[in-house]
């Protein structure tokens, strides 16, 4: 069955204290992501704090219907994530290989759902430099709006990409029987980045979408 | 660490569920016309939201207290950027 005790790299003491180690690697790195977004949100932040009247004109250009079912199938997806880790964790390579699947296939379904959302927003001239057409007042400001939501919303989309080509390549692994409970350390890592992707989801929804709705 | 793995388990079916109920308050109570309250309610459910994935999925409610700080300095740097900024725009 699970295979392979953990490797132990020459610089540590023990494998809890290597586990430990990956562990701070990761969180520091998506400290790093945190703030990547951050500079964004603190972009869009300003930018709505001027014009709000243009922002709440354009987040009701949105898809609210697309976006909140994609909210669903991302959150969905990080219980699949919880769940392929745990597998992992509990030596069931198999389980391990079938949540880690669902993941993938449901973040695969989230660039699916964005990629239509795309085609319309195309389709109703919303993409700036590229045919951007609005015919009410603060056109400018209102293009700024979609600037703004295609950066966050495109290198979002990025990071749901990386992530389901890595976790694809984790899957893989678990197929080969790599992990077991005493070394799982690339499932629980690839987890938390995951998670942290569908964190940032949950702020850029209801800044990008639900701004004026009633 | 410690815990059972079928609390474990259970935690994150029952955070899963929150996690959807709380989608569904923020998009709905978006529809009512509260002007900048919408856009507080929505803050605050994302932050609660956050918090749940942070602390159970991710683990941090066990977590070496080394871990929180650094995964607590990512947002702290956030709020320092964002609330310096707006003590400008906010105040013109």
């Amino acid at each position: 069955m699970a295979s392979a005790a953990p490797p132990l790299a020459p610089q540590f003491d023990d494998v809890e204290q290597q586990r430990d180690a990956s562990k701070l690697g990761i969180w520091i790195f998506l400290a790093t992501e945190i703030l990547f977004f951050g500079v964004l949100f603190a972009a869009y932040a300003i930018t709505r704090v001027n014009h709000p009247a243009a922002f709440a004109a354009g987040s009701r250009l949105t898809d609210v219907s697309l976006a909140s079912i994609n909210t669903a199938v991302l959150l969905t997806s990080s219980l699949t994530m919880a769940l392929g880790v745990h597998a992992a964790q509990s030596g069931t390579p198999r389980a391990t290989v079938g949540w880690l699947a669902a993941t993938v296939a449901l973040g695969t379904a989230f660039l699916v759902v964005k990629a239509m959302e795309y085609r319309v927003d195309y389709i109703e001239h919303l993409v700036p430099t590229v045919n951007f057409f609005y015919p009410g007042p603060q056109s400018g400001q209102v293009e700024l709006f979609f600037y703004l939501y295609f950066v966050v919303t495109g290198v979002h989309a990025l990071h749901v990409f990386i992530g389901v080509a890595v976790i694809s390549v984790i899957a893989y692994m678990a197929w080969n029987n790599t992990f077991s409970p005493e070394y799982f350390t690339p499932v629980d890592l690839t987890g938390l980045y995951w998670h942290l992707v569908d964190i940032i989801w949950l702020f850029v929804y209801p800044l990008l979408y639900l701004i004026s709705r009633s | 660490m410690t815990q059972h793995p079928a609390t474990k388990l259970r935690g994150y079916l029952v955070s899963w569920c929150v996690l959807l109920a709380l989608l569904l308050v923020t998009l709905g109570t978006a529809y009512l016309p509260l002007g900048w309250v919408n856009t507080a309610i929505n803050l605050m459910i994302s932050v609660t939201q956050a918090a749940i994935v942070l602390l159970f999925s991710m683990h941090l409610r066990s977590a070496h207290p080394t871990l929180r700080i650094v995964a607590a300095s990512g947002f702290f740097g956030i709020a320092i950027l964002i609330g310096l900024s707006l003590t400008d725009f906010l105040t013109r």
